[in-house]
């Protein structure tokens, strides 16, 4: 039975400084959806027995039987703390006063909003639509594996988006029952990992950041141990409470000593910091000696034992239960003993900011507009009485077919159906008219993992969700009520969409179904590309195999509802250069009256992958954004500020600089040029791929002296002849896609992994053991090319021991010209363009370079 | 008002003549300026003057039933600045020895027909020369809106396809497309890419085939197509007019 109604959750959506918004993140299989069902059953979604087994935010069918978690998914909760625990509760922002019988004191109830996210790396976008409409992130780490790629990738993306980490250990039953692991060791591996989280939060935090030290630390509580499955947990607080009366201590101050080089002498009663013959280490002797006595006690059988420690830690039973024996009743009794659902509500409400304290730091990342205007002091204070300011981070199919909830945070204001506002796509700029609808919001709701529940308003520092204005956006925006708010800053993702197919109708007439049900797809993934070609292939591009897979799935099944034709799944190539283009290229307009020259070259290393990252960008203030050109690219300064553009699609990771001196009309052609700018980077002269790392610069251009002969119908293809010329004459180079893979597997297993790497072109850069486990860990960089079926091969060349995860890295040069025919890149550019439909081979430069 | 035409066999060049007999003048004679016959490219890319399509023009003074006085281009686009002041070599000297020559022939032609638009470059040179030889310009589609100058001439009954395409968006499938064809192309790309509809900036030129001040109708019958430029965006064709006669109407 539900324990608490919609009216309370409403009544609690005021008590703003009670409200924790928060995302549970790992790596694959690690337990995130497990662990969240114990948390789910405390609020009596599920039923107790079922929490472990049931992963209630796993909604969709095939999450089920995969048992991986694909889209993320919300629920709100409510729960009640109990009110000895309130002085845990630390901070003026993090809790309500209440007046209780004319007495004022903390407010005990909770609302939690969780958003349970996918752990593989192909899902990695709805990991960071989960980030930004939260404030805290708990981060389930399984003790055997240790800290894997995808933890490193999604709490860095955290840290990025200023989202407080805690810190969980899951599946200790699985050290304790399969390991074996002694108390020392597992004490040690324990340490590891909170040092592994702890290097990567010093690596991209900041302790003097505006967040404050988030470090996680166990003697502080912010890292819970336990097992997801069993529905067990503690932190550090639940030991040091039973001990607290015996030592005559404060609990907090007992935790210090449960954890690091803190050792209790039994015989002298006294704590030290070395460890003597007497002394034994306080974690082992208080908290894990007992939880493995318990064990002993129970699996091995000894009834007796069992008995006396049943009784002498209070377990209350129930009457089917004291039939158990071995495992199911150590569940039972664990479960009774350590509740998981109590120790992470604790977590949660103990060290989570709440969006009060959060959004006082987080506006300066989510907001474009000034810092001090109307809509950023509002989301500053997370004030319901402000204008209107919500991020729409993804949309979430309903069961009407084709129609979306708008899922997001409200950050300001307050949401309510019926309420007029305005929609802000991605590409609105204040001011302008582009991207922006003025609409009803028709209803808002709250979402409830596979249930919504209607409600009337939502205030600020809450997840809702919209119905009505999904036809208004394509995958997320902004929706105010402020006339002259800017948007919310969109998201970056940390994965790209570098592996693509090509579909098509079985039968042509249901062309138009399948058009539209590419559109529904692409509203309803976060980062899966829908591209309509030119030569009229439809085209979805996806961060990996897995991710096309599910996509093509969902297309087939849910939004298109036609059987398709699939291709084999190719990369996505990018276009640069090598050199400094040999000769000042011409090139004439088809006039003849007008004449520009330009150069191609390389862009320093790491230049390219800051644009990508948003270290520089397109919208940056042009002198500071000059400076950093200079500083760390060695960039003259006057040319740096010069930049006209960015491209493709004006943010891409290539520019276009002015490099002129004195021209006439300059100006007047500027549009035009940036527009063959963005064309030519977008559709690059070898293959039609983007371009990356190429800069473009303008040396000379000679302009008919009459305004009509110098139109964009002149200078667009113009500019687009000599920026090809200029990458045909700069040795062009083609980038492939690599992926970093981690493969966990046996000693035994390495060497299968070699010769199947070996044989994909991937070389291996590092292999190490998982410290305390006979778990060997392979990181090797594998072209995304030679990834397909890269899976099933490992499997079968390693007895199927070997598991690994591929997440996006790096572009890499593919070695050869691509020009010359013979070399691997002329192929896949003949490959290509065949595919796309374009001219066979690549078009000799005369085509695009004029003689004076 | 006697006038003397300045032709190129394009539209805006006999349309302007329609307008200036619609307006009570008379014309006594047709002027032009063709590429020089022994060049193997007939497109000079001249800045002043439209040269594909020279073949047909002979046929125009015959097809009109006027004379029609004709000289070779042999100076080069020398001055290229906004205003024009007599330069020696420069091609639109050409144009002033055709036009005193016409006036050798003719003493009372008072006026000049030029079909520019909107190029103030053309104009500024007409105008330079029509000054010192004490002529009138006359210049009735001058900064006419080109969407509904180009349907005027649709309905007038010019008959005149493209013998030569030069921008974004056009290609080879539009040699030989009739104006009445070409216009809703046009106002696509002028959506699409800001190109003039009426080809003022070099986008297309054209070849009148017919219209009502022809007594007899031009008939092609022979075209070559020739790359002038090949580029997959914004290729440059044009039709070389082989074989031709005369019809009556």
């Amino acid at each position: 039975m539900v324990n608490f109604t919609i009216d309370e959750i409403r009544a609690l959506m005021d008590r703003k400084r009670n409200i924790r918004n928060m995302s549970v993140i790992a790596h694959v299989d690690h337990g995130k959806s497990t662990l969240t069902d114990s948390l789910v059953s405390k609020a009596g979604i599920i039923a107790g027995s079922k929490a472990g087994e049931t992963r209630f935010t796993d909604t969709r069918k095939d999450e089920q039987e995969r048992c991986i978690t694909i889209k993320s998914t919300a629920i709100s909760m409510f729960f009640e703390l109990d009110k000895k625990d309130m002085d845990f509760v630390k901070g003026d922002g993090q809790v309500e006063i209440a007046e209780v019988d004319g007495k004022k004191e903390k407010y005990n109830g909770f609302l939690i909003n969780l958003i349970d996210s996918p752990g593989h790396v192909d899902f990695s976008s709805e990991v960071t639509a989960a980030l930004r409409v939260t404030d805290g992130a708990l981060v389930v780490v399984d003790c055997v594996s240790g800290v894997c790629v995808q933890t490193e990738t999604v709490l860095r993306q955290a840290i990025a988006e200023r989202i407080k980490p805690i810190l969980f250990m899951n599946k200790m039953d699985r050290a304790l029952l399969e390991l074996q692991l002694g108390a020392e060791e597992l004490f040690q591996t324990f340490q590891r990992i909170v040092e592994n989280i702890n290097v990567i939060i010093a690596t991209y935090g900041d302790d003097d950041g505006p967040m404050g030290a988030i470090m996680v630390d166990p003697s502080i509580g912010n890292v819970g141990f336990g097992s997801g499955l069993h529905g067990w947990a503690f932190t550090l607080k639940q030991f040091s409470e039973m001990y607290a009366d015996k030592f005559g201590v404060q609990v907090d101050k007992l935790m210090k000593n449960l954890w690091g080089d803190r050792f209790f002498d039994l015989k002298t009663k006294k704590w030290s910091s070395s460890q003597t013959d007497e002394s034994k280490r306080g974690f082992c002797q208080f908290v894990l000696d007992p939880i493995f006595m318990v064990f002993d006690a129970i699996m091995n059988i000894k009834k007796d034992k069992t008995a006396a420690l049943i009784e002498k830690l209070g377990i209350k039973l129930a009457n089917d239960e004291k039939e158990l024996e071995g495992k199911q009743l150590m569940k039972a009794f664990m479960r009774r003993w350590l509740p998981a659902g109590e120790t992470m509500l604790q977590m949660i409400a103990f060290h989570l900011p709440s969006p009060v304290t959060a959004q006082r730091y987080r506006m300066e990342m989510l907001y474009e507009g000034p810092h001090d205007d109307e809509a950023a002091v509002a989301i500053k204070n997370c004030d319901p009485n402000g204008p209107l300011m919500m991020y729409v981070s993804k949309m979430v199919p309903t069961s009407d077919k084709g129609r979306f909830y708008a899922f997001g945070r409200v950050f300001s204001g307050k949401v309510a159906t019926g309420m007029k506002a305005r929609i802000q796509g991605p590409n609105y700029i204040p001011g302008k008219k582009e991207d922006l609808f003025e609409k009803t919001i028709q209803r808002t709701i709250l979402m409830m993992g596979r249930f919504i529940e209607p409600i009337e308003d939502i205030p600020s520092g809450n997840i809702a969700g919209l119905v009505g204005v999904d036809q208004y956006l394509v995958k997320g925006g902004t929706i105010t009520t402020f006339k002259d708010a800017h948007n919310m800053r969109v998201m970056k993702f940390s994965v790209s969409p570098v592996v693509r197919v090509a579909v098509e109708a079985k039968n042509p007439a249901d062309l138009p179904k399948l058009v539209e049900g590419l559109k529904r797809l692409a509203k309803s993934d976060p980062m899966v590309q829908c591209i309509f070609e030119e030569s009229g292939e439809h085209i979805i591009a996806g961060a990996g195999e897995l991710h096309l897979e599910i996509c093509l799935k969902d297309l087939e099944e849910d939004h298109a509802c036609i059987p398709l034709k699939k291709s084999d799944p190719v990369v996505s190539y990018r276009e640069t250069v090598q050199a400094e283009s040999n000769q000042i290229c011409l090139s004439k307009s088809p006039n003849k009256h007008n004449r520009l020259h330009c150069t191609a070259l390389p862009m320093p290393d790491g230049l390219a992958d800051d644009i990508e990252g948003g270290v520089v960008n397109a919208r940056d203030e042009f002198k500071a954004r000059a400076k950093i050109l200079a500083e760390k690219y060695e960039y003259d300064v006057t040319e740096a500020r010069k930049i006209w553009c960015f491209g493709p699609d004006g943010t891409g990771p290539n520019l276009l600089m002015d490099v002129t001196k004195g021209v006439q009309y300059l100006n007047e052609i500027k549009d035009s040029v940036v527009a063959g700018f963005q064309w030519a980077t977008r559709e690059g002269v070898l293959a039609d791929e983007n371009m990356r790392g190429v800069r473009f610069n303008i040396h000379d251009v000679t302009l008919h002296a009459d305004a009509i002969h110098r139109g964009g119908g002149q200078i667009i293809p113009t500019a687009r002849r000599v920026f090809y010329a200029s990458v045909l004459t700069a040795e062009p180079r083609l980038l492939e896609p690599v992926y970093l893979v981690e493969i966990q597997c046996p000693e035994a297993a390495v060497g299968g992994i070699y010769g199947v790497l070996n044989r994909r072109r991937g070389h291996v850069f590092e292999e190490a053991q998982v410290a305390g486990t006979p778990m060997f860990v392979v990181k090797a960089y594998l072209p995304v090319n030679e990834s397909f079926g890269f899976t099933a091969d490992l499997r079968s060349n390693t007895g199927g021991q070997a598991f690994p995860q591929c997440v996006f890295d790096h572009w890499q040069v593919l070695p050869g010209d691509p020009l010359e025919a013979g070399t691997k890149p002329y192929q896949i550019v003949l490959d290509t363009r065949k595919r796309k439909g374009l001219k066979e081979g690549v078009p000799a430069l005369d085509n695009y370079l004029d003689k004076m | 008002m006697k006038v003397v035409g300045l032709v190129s066999g394009g539209k805006d060049s006999c349309y302007n003549l329609m307008c200036a007999v619609n307006e009570g003048h008379e014309i006594v004679a047709l002027a032009n300026l063709h590429p020089p016959k022994e060049s193997e490219c007939e497109e000079l890319d001249s800045y002043m003057y439209q040269s594909v399509g020279a073949d047909g023009v002979e046929l125009y003074g015959e097809a009109m039933g006027v004379p029609l006085y004709r000289r070779q281009i042999s100076g080069q686009p020398k001055n290229q600045a906004a205003d024009y002041e007599k330069t020696d070599g420069d091609e639109v000297e050409d144009l002033y020895e055709l036009l005193v020559e016409v006036k050798k022939h003719h003493p009372d032609v008072q006026g000049v027909s030029a079909g520019a638009i909107l190029s103030s470059y053309q104009k500024v040179r007409v105008e330079d020369v029509c000054r010192r030889l004490d002529l009138t310009p006359l210049c009735f589609l001058w900064e006419r809106e080109q969407n509904s100058l180009l349907a005027e001439m649709v309905s007038s009954g010019l008959d005149a396809i493209l013998i030569k395409v030069a921008a974004i968006g056009l290609g080879e499938q539009h040699l030989g497309r009739t104006l009445a064809e070409m216009a809703p192309i046009m106002k696509n790309l002028q959506d699409k890419y800001g190109v003039h509809p009426c080809g003022e900036g070099g986008e297309f030129e054209s070849f009148v085939r017919d219209c009502s001040l022809f007594k007899r109708r031009i008939v092609i019958d022979e075209t070559e197509t020739v790359v002038h430029q090949d580029d997959p965006v914004a290729p440059v064709f044009y039709l070389r007019l082989k074989k031709m006669h005369l019809e009556d109407k």
